[in-house]
């Protein structure tokens, strides 16, 4: 079944700023084109997170242009024609300093979140 | 990081731009892709074809959204958005082409006016000389109560730079004159222009050679010793075909071998205006070239012809400059009195000297920059007048973008845009105007300059005129474009969608369109004022004439020191030469002198009249004058009134004498008679010089001059080395110049003739062409302004009409004559002009005066200048307004209700 057809959550879901963090650190295994992307999301998180192709698009083409990550055309398996997008040494250092500031905030949350348990 | 970024984003956004359509269609393929595997997925699912398409679509939450977000990811909709409305902009002004074109050469006509005569106040005012940080040299000048600009002499300038610590070097140079250059001894010297400079002159500038070295400062310490000489870039080019192995080479000046040991670059034309030297000497060599032959120039304090400019050190301001030349110039007054009573010095910077008082150029160049604006404001109003009018026939459109939320500033954007392309469109057409105007200067060289020197002028469409040219385009858009624009989106919606074309109430609205009457009949009121005084005061000039015989009369210069000859040589040289030349047959009569009237560059003289009660602050007086021979009051028609003039018996044995003219007479000696007394040169003390004539006042320096004094002195007493000879003959003078060849070839065949010409030639220049140049600047921008004022009020006046046509048909309904309709509408027009009037007159009067002070140096108001052009702009634009107020007049009422 298809998450997003079945689940009609968007993509607010996500803690702001994180899809970038996701996309930024899949790129960064390989370059992929788009479609490859959606369901690299899907089958890396599982059900958990959940994003909506529509705003898939406009996030990378984003990226693109903070010049995070670079496109280009090649061809797929199939002998189509598809935007591969990859990461930009400049993106390489913003996953760094995205995914260390990530830590630190589930880190410190999850600490806080413990102390209310307890 | 930051460049790093740039990196990386600026092709995307160049891309963006330049690309925009095949950014288009990547994204269009890139989306397609995904659906296409999308549904592909969803067929592999079990969905139809259709169900699997409709879910793809689905999932992207709205494709066209998806693209426009991905658009706005471009950052670069500023620009897009300009360029649609550029776009629009384009397509509306197309429409009405007629009226574009009519706008476009408007402001071209306003904008190149002004940028050509810019170029002349930028090359008079402006232009920064032609070093390394020019704002840092200044000049110093020695001050008198007669001149704020003087010149200082050899020796003030090595006790200047010796004893002053503001300047990282003071540097002096003499006046370009005439040299005679040869490659080799044999040949015939050819006259070019040379300019004595100080050994530091290159280094203090901070101008590198471009080939060679520039002068060394031992080169500049012994008089006579080091005959070097550095070539500018022009000469080099033209006289030695650009070839870099001039440098060692021997050529002679004045007969004596000089050395090139080196070539100005390129971009060192000079420190002059006008002129642009040929080669530099340096001062210790001034023996061989031409300083006064009544002193000395390494020795005499008082032989003052030293141009001295200094660069000031980095910390130093004017005024400290400022106080410690004026210490110096005390100790000067101080250690000499002879010759530094009442004497100053000045430092003074460059657009002090460029602005100097008695220097006329550069006003002509402001008052035409003044007249041109002027035009352009015409052009301007008409622009306004016209946007406006077209902005509101388009109410209705401007009301409904307003009603489905258009932002007012979008709007006033898309406006402004139209105005923009209008002024770009100008702009351009303004520049390659404003070229033609510079070229048109260009094509006065000749008659401008009656030289041998290398003078050029040196108007050019350089980048500050562009600049300038861009800025005046870029402020007439928004002078033009943004009233309109802003006025045309205050619309009432109701009443704007209800109806094409509705005023709103109030007054604020006709008030800007009668501001633009009254500002357009007022510029070019002043306009047609500027260019009547013109022409009038020219005529003026022309009709007094100058009491003097200008035809018939040959006219030849000489300068025996570029053979070398000494004093007793020259002596005899002219001697001869008159002699021989009397002897000519055709020939009437035969004069020597050392200045023509209107032709030349006379001299001052000191002197104190005796017996005359001098001012306590004043040591003497100073007047022009000229040195001439026996023959010349005869041959240059200039009456003796009393006395006598010149005699072959006035030697240099014999009592000095001097013959002065009639409004000197008048000055120093009211009412009694001035043959008999004395003068006496330079102090109380000095030479006594006898009265011996009066001649009449004639023109001398121009033929816009006030009457001024003057004084002859005779050449057996006062020997002069460049003379000009003058014959009258009873034929074509040009007739005698083979003879005239003949005979200076038997006296020495390498002796130049220079500026062989007939002397009426020089005085049509000078006194009739020359200022004709002005004439017809200052006609063609009254004539112009006058047509786009006309045009810009009959534009107004019939649009003002045609918003009141229900009026009017209304008015005509209920009984209203045609004449009471004629009346209303012309009642307004006549206030209107009636008011621009009173502005235009008020300026009119304050452009008068400043023409009055600045050039013709004459008084009063010229009433009827204003006779004439106040009735007659009246008249041209009572019918501007005439014509539409008559068609209202024959409205027909049904017509005018059914209007719309």
């Amino acid at each position: 079944m298809l998450l997003s057809e079945t689940d009609m959550s968007k993509p607010n879901d996500l803690v702001q700023g994180t899809l970038d963090l996701l996309l930024l650190k899949i790129l960064a295994l390989e370059p992929l084109h788009g479609w490859a992307i959606s369901l690299r999301l899907k089958s890396i998180s599982g059900d958990v997170l959940q994003v909506s192709e529509g705003s898939l698009y406009p996030a990378l083409h984003k990226l693109e242009q903070e010049g995070w990550i670079t496109a280009e055309w090649k061809q797929t398996e199939n002998n189509r024609r598809a935007k591969f997008y990859s990461l930009t040494r400049l993106g390489k250092r913003q996953l760094e300093s995205e995914a260390a500031n990530w830590l630190r905030l589930s880190t410190a949350i999850s600490q806080v979140i413990q102390i209310s348990e307890a | 990081m930051r460049m790093e970024h740039w990196w990386y984003t600026l092709p995307l956004r160049l891309k963006s731009i330049l690309l925009g359509r095949r950014a288009e269609r990547e994204l269009d393929e890139e989306l397609q892709f995904h659906l296409e595997h999308k549904i592909a997925e969803g067929i592999a699912n079990g969905l139809s074809p259709k169900e699997a398409r409709y879910a793809a679509m689905r999932a992207m939450d709205g494709l066209e959204q998806r693209k426009e977000e991905i658009r706005d990811t471009r950052r670069i909709h500023w620009l897009t958005d300009f360029l649609d409305d550029a776009r629009y902009a384009i397509r509306s002004l197309r429409r009405t082409a007629g009226l574009t074109a009519f706008v476009v050469m408007t402001l071209a006509l306003g904008i190149g006016m002004t940028s050509g005569t810019f170029s002349m106040v930028d090359a008079l005012i402006f232009r920064p000389y032609p070093v390394p940080h020019p704002s840092g040299v200044v000049t110093l000048v020695s001050t008198t109560h007669d001149s704020s600009f003087d010149n200082f002499s050899y020796r003030e300038y090595l006790d200047i730079r010796g004893n002053t610590d503001s300047y990282d070097g003071v540097i002096a140079n003499a006046e370009m004159e005439a040299v005679g250059f040869a490659t080799e001894p044999k040949a015939t010297p050819r006259v070019k222009g040379g300019m004595m400079v100080s050994g530091n002159y290159f280094r203090v500038l901070g101008v590198e050679p471009r080939l060679g070295r520039g002068f060394r400062e031992d080169e500049d310490q012994v008089p006579g010793r080091d005959a070097v000489v550095v070539l500018g870039p022009a000469f080099w080019e033209h006289e030695f075909a650009s070839d870099p192995g001039v440098v060692g080479r021997q050529i002679r000046l004045n007969g004596t071998n000089f050395t090139v040991i080196g070539v100005a670059p390129e971009t060192f034309p000079g420190m002059l205006i006008f002129g642009h030297p040929d080669f530099y000497v340096p001062l210790a060599m001034a023996r061989v070239f031409s300083t006064s032959l009544q002193k000395k120039f390494f020795e005499d304090r008082d032989d003052r012809e030293l141009n001295v400019k200094a660069r000031l050190k980095p910390r130093t301001n004017l005024q400290q400059a400022q106080n410690e030349l004026t210490v110096l110039a005390k100790n000067f007054e101080r250690e000499y009195p002879q010759v530094n009573r009442s004497r100053g010095a000045a430092v003074r910077t460059q657009f002090e000297m460029r602005t100097r008082d008695d220097d006329g150029n550069w006003k002509f160049g402001v008052i035409f920059v003044i007249l041109a604006l002027a035009v352009l404001l015409v052009a301007c109003t008409n622009v306004a007048g016209l946007l406006l009018s077209r902005a509101r026939a388009r109410t209705r459109e401007i009301a409904v973008r307003l009603a489905i939320g258009a932002g007012r500033f979008r709007l006033v954007r898309l406006l402004l845009a139209e105005s923009l392309i209008l002024a770009v469109l100008g702009g351009f057409a303004g520049i390659a105007i404003g070229y033609g105007v510079v070229a048109w200067f260009h094509s006065f060289e000749t008659v401008v300059f009656n030289s041998d020197l290398p003078l050029a002028i040196p108007f050019q469409m350089d980048t500050r005129v562009l600049a300038a040219t861009l800025a005046l385009s870029a402020v007439s858009t928004l002078l033009c474009g943004l009233a309109p624009a802003l006025q045309s989106t205050r619309v009432d919606l109701v009443n704007g969608l209800k109806s094409a074309d509705v005023d709103m109430p109030g007054r604020k609205r006709l008030w800007g369109r009668n501001m633009l009457v009254v500002a357009q009949v007022s510029m070019s009121l002043m306009l047609l004022t500027a260019s009547f005084l013109m022409v009038r005061g020219f005529q003026r000039t022309l009709q007094l004439g100058t009491d003097f015989a200008k035809d018939h009369l040959l006219m030849t210069s000489f300068d025996p020191r570029l053979m070398q000859y000494n004093p007793a040589q020259t002596h005899q040289f002219y001697n001869l030469l008159a002699e021989r030349a009397r002897e000519m047959p055709g020939v009437k009569s035969v004069a020597l002198t050392e200045n023509v009237p209107l032709g030349g560059d006379f001299h001052g003289v000191l002197f104190v009249p005796d017996g005359f009660q001098m001012p306590r602050d004043r040591e003497n007086f100073n007047s022009i004058m000229d040195t001439a021979d026996e023959g010349y009051f005869e041959t240059m028609g200039i009456p003796i009134l009393r006395g006598r003039g010149f005699l072959a018996s006035d030697t240099a044995d014999t009592p000095r004498v001097a013959v002065v003219n009639e409004q000197f007479a008048k000055h120093y000696w009211p009412g009694s008679d001035v043959v008999g007394k004395y003068i006496r040169l330079e102090s109380r003390d000095g030479t006594p010089v006898e009265i011996v004539g009066v001649a009449k006042t004639i023109k001398y320096l121009s033929t816009f001059d006030k009457p001024m004094d003057f004084v002859y002195m005779p050449l057996t007493q006062n020997p002069i080395a460049r003379m000009v000879l003058m014959l009258r003959s009873n034929a074509d003078p040009l007739q005698l110049v083979p003879s005239v060849k003949e005979v200076v070839r038997t006296l020495d065949a390498n002796m130049p003739m220079m500026q062989t010409r007939a002397y009426e030639d020089l005085y049509l220049n000078q006194a009739v062409k020359g200022p004709a140049i002005a004439v017809k600047l200052v006609g063609a921008m009254g004539a112009v302004g006058l047509l786009l004022a006309i045009a810009g009020l009959y534009g107004l006046v019939a649009y003002n009409v045609s918003r009141r046509t229900r009026e009017i048909g209304i008015r005509i309904a209920i009984g209203a004559a045609s004449s009471d309709v004629l009346r209303l509408v012309m009642g307004k027009g006549l206030v209107l002009v009636g008011m621009g009037t009173i502005i235009g007159l008020t300026m009119g009067f304050a452009i008068e005066r400043l023409m009055n002070s600045m050039l013709f140096n004459a008084g009063g108001v010229d009433i009827l200048a204003y006779l004439v052009i106040v009735p007659s702009l009246f008249l041209v634009t009572m019918l501007a307004a005439y014509v539409p107020a008559r068609r209202a007049s024959r409205i027909s009422p049904t017509q005018a209700l059914r209007y719309e």
